[in-house]
């Protein structure tokens, strides 16, 4: 079937990100999520096929001025635009998690102009505390009685861990090719992993589960030459396009690791069910989920996590994404800067519109601090 | 020791300075005027011509600013904030402080003893605090940037200039020059306008230095030199020629990549 390298499948899976979904929404009902809130292992268990809606990088904004403000989140308003043009015909429905603002008013505007056929707003806390852990809890079982309601059949808590087991799986797969960036150079760059990441949130989880084993042996067996080059941790809102990773890299850098929705907040992690399905879902998609829009004190000490990758991934500097008008990343950047400059780690932060308009401006920053990091 | 170059391609100008034995041979600034390829050329040829040279007597050439990729007789490129830190350094090794106001952006670098780059902050996105406002003014005067430079000097006070966007903020100037109100003290205004748009971005950066080093085409303006130092209280210092900081930085690098100490 496939002689093609792994790589270069999910190359091919990134370029064309529904075309699987396309081809399986004929039998099958395809769920597409924003953000990371609501489990994707309870759509799989639910026999939907989970798909993450992305936006599409320097797209102009045309329809969707007439139905939000400019001044608003650029991505939210672009994966908007990407509905409007038909983009999402495929989907059976979406789940839309109150993450902010922005992300929450969408799921009114989809609703009420695309009339879909499955809608849940997943509501979510802000703060972490015990009885905001209980109702993330009650909103699992909430959201996943809808399913089962739109689809006419219960989900079994066996469903639910045989989902929670495969994507395990898929996230112990994909840990292991984390570590495969700790050499120097790392044996996968950052945009290849980045491609791989976005090509796990369109692909059903079994499938990919094949894909992650091809890869790893592939990049296991990578022979690399030598290259003193500063090894980054990108930090910041969704990245959803490997544009901004490339400038980086090919301006001269190794991007090792990150702090980014898409990349380790939550793709390593391993649920925990022992404490009961609800809680160990829970616990990795609310918990212990480090986005911004989730309040976790004042304390600099909150972005010790941070500091912990630097040390393990062996980073000399930071490069942070910020999304114009996206104040839970903008708000948290300062202090973010200042506990890192504290340890010996500068960062540099980028604004972006959710275009890379004007490469030249970021590729002047890029390396004016990658020479700062020599 | 041969000869070494740097070239600063910027949006506005082309920049070119060559050095013999760490010491300025010549230096050139022309306008780019949208085609860096066809200007960087061209302030070569101006150094060939006088200096009665070739490309073959460059030992080095390091290129620096927007259009740097394509210098295609570079060695290689360097950001322009590490090119003017390593020339503002060579001509003021006191220095901690940059402030760049060019044609169309600002930038504030801060800088450690070594000349070496401890953090920067740039705006290259709004015309305000850019050359292209104060072009935009000089012209409703109708005034050369020589004469806009010294305009401010006699007033005894200066307009309120309330927008931060150019293109209100030349309304507004435009508003006053239809009231009356004395030239000069609007020319005052403009230059605190700029000033201040600058230190806001520099404020954090300044921190507790007491110079400020000030490069950039913008540096040749008398008006903005009084206006930076009375609005960030520092005493600012200005080298021989502002506009080649960043060339000069860059023959500096291709100095060192060439073998020099």
């Amino acid at each position: 079937m496939n002689n093609e390298s792994g790589l270069a499948q999910v190359k091919s899976i990134y370029e064309n990100r529904d075309a699987r979904a396309r081809e399986l929404s004929k039998e099958k009902k395809i769920i597409g999520y924003l953000c990371h809130f609501a489990p994707p292992e309870i759509i799989s268990a639910a026999g939907m096929i989970p798909y993450r809606i992305t936006g599409q990088l320097g797209d102009d904004i045309v329809e969707a001025n007439r139905y939000v403000e400019p001044y608003g989140c650029p991505y939210v308003r672009n994966c908007f635009e990407q509905g409007l043009k038909g983009r999402h015909d495929f989907l059976e429905g979406r789940v839309i998690p109150h993450s902010c603002d922005m992300v929450q008013r969408i799921y009114g505007l989809w609703k009420y102009y695309n009339n879909p056929n499955f809608s849940y707003l997943f509501n979510v806390p802000h703060q972490v505390v015990p009885w905001s852990l209980d109702f993330f809890e009650r909103e699992l079982t909430f959201f996943k009685e809808s399913l089962e309601k739109h689809s006419g059949q219960k989900i079994s808590e066996e469903q639910i861990i045989s989902a929670i087991q495969l994507s395990n799986d898929n996230r112990r797969l994909i840990k292991e090719l984390y570590e495969l960036r700790k050499t120097q150079p790392p044996k996968l760059s950052g945009v290849e992993m980045l491609q791989i990441l976005l090509a796990q949130s369109c692909t059903p989880p079994e499938e990919f589960n094949v894909l992650l084993k091809k890869i790893k042996e592939e990049a296991a067996a990578r022979e690399t030459v030598k290259k003193e080059l500063p090894r980054v941790l990108v930090w910041g809102c969704i990245i959803d396009d490997i544009k901004f990773l490339e400038i980086i890299e090919q301006t001269g850098a190794h991007v090792v690791s990150d702090d980014l929705c898409i990349g380790t907040r939550t793709a390593l992690a391993q649920i925990d069910t022992s404490e009961g399905v609800m809680r160990g879902l829970t616990n990795t998609y609310f918990r212990d989920f480090r986005c911004p829009r989730t309040d976790h004190g004042p304390s600099r000490e909150r972005f010790s996590y941070v500091l912990d990758l630097i040390r393990e991934y062996n980073v000399q500097g930071v490069i942070g994404y910020a999304l114009t008008f996206c104040d839970p990343h903008k708000l948290d950047y300062p202090d973010l800067r200042d506990y890192l400059n504290d340890h010996g780690i500068p960062m540099l932060l980028i604004n972006d519109d959710y275009t890379l308009g004007n490469v030249e401006a970021v590729k002047n920053r890029v390396q004016a601090f990658l020479e700062m990091l020599e | 020791m041969g000869y070494v170059a740097g070239l600063d391609s910027g949006s506005t100008s082309t920049k070119l300075v060559v050095m013999q034995d760490e010491k300025i041979d010549r230096y050139y600034v022309v306008p780019t005027g949208g085609n860096s390829l066809r200007s960087a050329q061209k302030v070569l040829e101006l150094w060939f011509e006088e200096a009665d040279k070739t490309e073959h007597d460059l030992q080095c050439l390091v290129a620096t600013g927007y259009g740097r990729e394509n210098i295609k007789l570079a060695i290689k490129t360097v950001s322009e904030i590490s090119c003017h830190a390593k020339g503002v350094h060579w001509l003021f090794p006191d220095c901690r402080v940059i402030i760049d106001i060019g044609g169309q952006d600002f930038k504030v670098i801060k800088l450690d003893k070594e000349g070496r780059v401890l953090n920067f902050a740039m705006n290259d996105k709004c015309a305000a605090g850019t050359g292209r406002y104060l072009e935009l003014m000089a012209n409703i005067f109708q005034m050369d940037l020589d004469a806009f430079g010294l305009a401010a000097f006699s007033a005894g006070g200066s307009v309120e200039i309330t927008s931060v966007c150019t293109v209100f903020a030349e309304s507004e100037v435009i508003n006053h020059v239809s009231r009356g109100t004395a030239e000069n003290e609007i020319v005052a205004g403009i230059f605190n306008a700029v000033a201040r748009r600058v230190y806001s971005l520099a404020k954090q950066h300044i921190a507790d230095a007491k110079e400020i080093v000030f490069t950039g085409g913008v540096a040749k303006n008398q008006g903005m030199i009084e206006a930076l130092a009375r609005i960030t209280g520092c005493e600012v210092k200005v080298g021989f020629n502002p506009q080649i900081t960043g060339a000069l930085g860059a023959a500096i690098f291709s100095h060192h990549i060439n073998g020099g100490q």
